[in-house]
């Protein structure tokens, strides 16, 4: 039984993608969560906004309704450019309209502190 | 709980502590697998997690296999599909087995890309990693649904699972 395994994408907000941040690594799998600013039909390309935070997001593989406004999860690799401009290469989305974003936060923190303190 | 076990239980684990269970070798002879597995020393056989799928490989008539991202980790998952021509299940009442072989159909239906999925099931082992061996499946629409299990999960970790080493 053949079995594909893949990296789990990390769970972060857009306002920890900056270039000092650990998860500012170009092939990184990550998870992000944002509302669609925009969307190019032509190039599949989605650009996702958390605050004052935003993301590019190549949609190709994807079969999604985009539409502006709605809030959208992806998980996919991380692509950095030479000029620090980085853009998700998504494997998967979903829409993720009516998620409490202040709970996804607030639960993320208590999760990351979870797996802290149980490796231990 | 009076027993310090939780093997009769589906716990409910994220991804990272699933996949960093002790696997030891089983000692009852009836067992499906030839390991068993403990979270800090508390025997588990059953298990609940919740997750997006972000593969799926499909062989009729035989398995779907998939895997669940649930930010923690990736959980690999396989749903027998073979039960109309397996001899494992030669011996069970013809119409029991159909009505089984049916439901595991209707869950590999269920199992999309991009969806989050509730699964329960076995822990078993295959090539050195752990698995489920899906008993169920169900498609989570509630867009918080995911949240919810990540403090379920610690919050019964914290309440009962870690406690029960101690007693």
């Amino acid at each position: 039984m053949a079995s594909t395994i893949v990296n789990s994408g990390a769970l972060v907000v857009l306002q920890e993608l900056n270039p000092s941040s650990p998860y500012f690594k170009h092939g990184a799998s990550l998870r992000v969560t944002g509302k669609l600013q925009g969307y190019t039909v032509e190039t599949a390309e989605a650009v996702i906004a958390d605050g004052s935070a935003s993301l590019k997001v190549d949609t190709h593989h994807l079969s999604l309704n985009f539409r502006v406004g709605s809030i959208y999860q992806f998980i996919g690799e991380l692509h950095v450019q030479p000029d620090n401009e980085v853009m998700l290469k998504a494997r998967v989305g979903r829409n993720v309209d009516g998620m409490d974003l202040n709970l996804y936060r607030r639960s993320l923190q208590l999760l990351r502190g979870f797996q802290g303190e149980q490796s231990v | 709980m009076e027993s310090h076990s939780l093997r009769d239980t589906h716990v409910k684990l994220l991804a990272f502590d699933l996949l960093s269970l002790t696997r030891t070798p089983s000692l009852s002879s009836s067992s499906f697998d030839p390991f068993s597995f403990s979270r800090k020393g508390i025997q588990i056989s059953r298990v609940e997690a919740l997750g997006v799928v972000v593969t799926r490989e499909l062989k009729p008539d035989k398995f779907l296999k998939f895997s669940i991202d649930d930010g923690t980790g990736c959980i690999q998952c396989v749903l027998w599909l073979n039960q109309l021509n397996s001899p494992y299940f030669s011996r069970r009442c013809p119409s029991d087995v159909r009505l089984i072989a049916q439901m595991a159909l209707i869950f590999s239906t269920r199992v999309q890309l991009g969806l989050v999925v509730r699964v329960r099931g076995r822990i078993a082992g295959f090539r050195g990693l752990v698995q489920i061996t899906v008993e169920d499946v169900v498609v989570e629409r509630d867009p918080n649904s995911e949240i919810l299990h990540w403090l379920d999960c610690m919050k019964l970790a914290h309440q009962h699972y870690d406690i029960l080493r101690g007693k």
